[in-house]
C-alpha cells in the first residue's frame, strides 16, 4: 500500500511559506520558488480529501485469510 | 376407581393425574404475583401463543425453574405494553413480575400461566443493569478508555456497521458520498444485526472483524436508523460496550433515539443521534481542514504581489532618503566653507577684546591694591611712632619719675650703693646731688 503524503505536513509547510510571503521575509529572487511550492501543497491537499486509494479487493482477501485461520 | 391387582391397589395414570388436578385446583383458586427470570420466551409465530421458560438463579445456579403459558391475546397485550414502557418487546433474558395461575393438565404436565405482566418492574430492572454495566466498566477502567484515543488527522477511510438495505445507511451514504465539495470517503460496510437481542453478538463479531483489516481504516461508525426507537437494550449489554471500548481505533456511533443514552453510545468515541448527523460531523472534519487550504489559496494569489510591492517601494524609499541625506551633507559643508573668514574674523576680534579686558582688569586691579598698601604703611608707621614717643625717658621723668646714678651708671638696686656714697638724682628738670645716710632692701 502506496503511503499517502501527509496533510497536516503539508498543511504546515504551506502556512509556514505565506506566513514567510506575507512578513517579507523571502527575498525577492526567490519568491517565485516559494509561491511554486505552495501552488503543489495546495493541489497536494486538495487531492488528498478528494482520493482515496483504499483496494477493497485486498481487505476482502485479508479478511478470507484472517477467517481461514 | 382403583382396582385390587395381585392383592395391590392400583390407579390408572389418569386417575392420578386427575387426582393430583383436583388437589391444585382447590389449594390454588386464586391468581398470584410471582418474580422470575424469563429465560426463553419461546414465542411461536404461527399460532402467536408462547411457552416461556422460567427461571430464578442464586449466584448463577438455577435453584428453581417453571414452565409457562403465555396466551395470544395476553402475550399481544403485554407486548404492547413493554414496547411503550420499555422500549423494548418482550425478550428472553430480563427479569419479569407476573400475575399467574397454577395449570395442570394431565397431558400437558404442571405449569404456570401468565395473566399480566408489570413491564414497569422489567424497566427498573434493565436500568439497574445498565448503571451496573457503566460502575463495572468504570472499576476496570474502561468506560473513557475509547476515547482516549488520538482522533486521526484525517478521518477518510471508514468501517461501517449497519445494515445494508437499511434507511439510516442509505441516509449516511447519501451525505458522505454526494457532498458539494467533492471530499472522498473511502467506507466499507461490515453488515451486523443492529437491533434486537442477536445484536450483541452480531456487532462485536464485525468489530473482531474490523480488527483483522484495521490498517485499511481511520474510524469505526456504527450506523443505525430508521427502526424506531425499540430495542435498543442490546447497546446496554456489558459485552458490546467493553468490545467498543476497548477498540483500538475510535468509535463513532449514530444508533438512534434511546431515551437514556445507551452505554455503547458513552463508551464511543463520539456519539450522534442519526446517521446523518454522524456524516456531517465527517464532512465537518474535511472542512476543517479544508478551509485554511482555501485561505492560502486565496493568499498566494494576493501576498506576492504585496511582498514585491512592498520592496519596491522600500527601494523607493531608501533611493530618496540616501539622495536627501547626500544632500544635505554636501550643503552643510558649502555652508561651513563660506562662514570660514567670517569666524576667523571674529575669533581675531573676540581674542583681541579678551585681551583688552584683562589687561585693563589688571591696570585697575594694581591701581586699587596700591594704594591700599600705602595706607597701611603709614598707619603701621604712626603706631611705631607712638610706641617709640611714649618709650621717651624724658616723658617719663615728665611724669615725675627720676634716675639715680652712681659713679655715672643708674643706680637699679639700693644695695649696691654703699652709706656715705654720693649720689645722682636726674629729675625732668635739673639734678640733686646728695648722700646716702642709710638704705633699706
Amino acid at each position: 500500500m502506496t503511503k499517502k503524503p501527509n496533510y497536516k505536513a503539508a498543511l504546515d509547510e504551506l502556512q509556514t511559506i505565506i506566513q514567510d510571503i506575507e512578513s517579507g521575509n523571502i527575498p525577492v529572487d526567490q519568491l517565485s520558488e516559494h509561491v511554486k511550492r505552495a501552488a503543489e501543497l495546495i493541489k497536494t491537499c486538495r487531492t488528498i480529501l478528494r482520493t482515496t486509494e483504499e483496494d477493497v479487493a485486498r481487505i476482502l482477501e485479508e479478511l478470507e485469510s484472517s477467517e481461514s485461520t | 376407581m382403583a382396582i385390587d391387582i395381585a392383592g395391590k391397589k392400583v390407579f390408572t395414570l389418569r386417575e392420578v393425574a386427575q387426582s393430583i388436578q383436583r388437589t391444585l385446583n382447590e389449594r390454588y383458586k386464586s391468581t398470584f404475583w410471582v418474580k422470575a427470570e424469563l429465560n426463553k420466551l419461546n414465542h411461536y409465530s404461527h399460532s402467536g401463543h408462547c411457552y416461556p421458560e422460567l427461571l430464578e438463579r442464586i449466584e448463577g445456579k438455577v435453584v428453581a425453574q417453571f414452565r409457562s403459558v403465555l396466551w395470544k391475546g395476553d402475550f399481544d397485550r403485554i407486548n404492547k405494553a413493554f414496547n411503550a414502557v420499555l422500549k423494548e418487546p418482550l425478550k428472553d433474558g430480563i427479569t419479569i413480575l407476573f400475575e399467574a395461575s397454577i395449570q395442570y393438565d394431565p397431558v400437558y404436565d404442571l405449569s404456570l400461566r401468565i395473566h399480566d405482566m408489570d413491564p414497569s418492574y422489567s424497566l427498573g430492572e434493565l436500568e439497574r443493569e445498565r448503571l451496573e454495566n457503566i460502575e463495572r466498566l468504570k472499576k476496570e477502567g474502561l468506560f473513557t478508555r475509547n476515547k482516549q484515543l488520538e482522533f486521526p488527522d484525517l478521518p477518510q477511510r471508514l468501517a461501517v456497521i449497519s445494515v445494508e438495505t437499511s434507511k439510516g445507511y442509505a441516509d449516511f451514504l447519501k451525505v458522505i458520498d454526494q457532498n458539494p465539495w467533492g471530499y472522498k470517503y473511502f467506507h466499507f460496510l461490515f453488515p451486523a444485526l443492529l437491533q434486537g437481542e442477536k445484536a450483541v453478538d452480531s456487532i462485536v463479531a464485525a468489530l473482531k472483524k474490523i480488527k483483522h483489516v484495521q490498517h485499511h481504516f481511520d474510524l469505526v461508525l456504527i450506523i443505525r436508523g430508521g427502526g424506531g426507537d425499540i430495542g435498543l437494550s442490546c447497546y446496554n449489554h456489558y459485552d458490546l460496550a467493553r468490545e467498543i471500548a476497548l477498540f483500538p481505533l475510535p468509535v463513532l456511533s449514530g444508533v438512534g433515539h434511546a431515551t437514556n443514552e445507551t452505554i455503547a453510545e458513552l463508551v464511543s468515541f463520539r456519539h450522534f443521534i442519526t446517521p446523518t448527523e454522524t456524516a456531517t460531523f465527517l464532512l465537518q472534519c474535511f472542512h476543517d481542514l479544508s478551509v485554511p487550504v482555501e485561505n492560502t489559496f486565496e493568499k498566494l494569489r494576493t501576498a506576492p504581489g504585496k511582498a514585491i510591492r512592498q520592496k519596491h517601494e522600500q527601494f523607493i524609499a531608501a533611493v530618496k532618503y540616501f539622495s536627501l541625506s547626500v544632500r544635505r551633507t554636501l550643503d552643510s559643508q558649502d555652508q561651513f566653507t563660506r562662514q570660514i573668514p567670517q569666524r576667523i574674523q571674529n575669533t581675531e576680534r573676540q581674542n583681541r577684546q579678551l585681551l583688552r579686558q584683562q589687561l585693563d582688569t589688571s591696570t585697575e586691579r594694581l591701581k586699587h591694591s596700591g594704594g591700599y598698601f600705602l595706607i597701611r604703611q603709614k598707619t603701621l608707621l604712626d603706631s611705631y611712632e607712638q610706641q617709640a614717643k611714649m618709650l621717651d625717658p624724658k616723658l617719663i621723668l615728665k611724669r615725675g619719675f627720676s634716675i639715680t646714678m652712681l659713679n655715672g651708671k643708674a643706680l637699679t638696686e639700693s644695695m649696691k650703693a654703699n652709706e656715705g656714697d654720693v649720689i645722682e638724682t636726674v629729675l625732668f628738670k635739673g639734678k640733686l646731688i646728695s648722700r646716702v645716710e642709710t638704705k633699706k632692701k
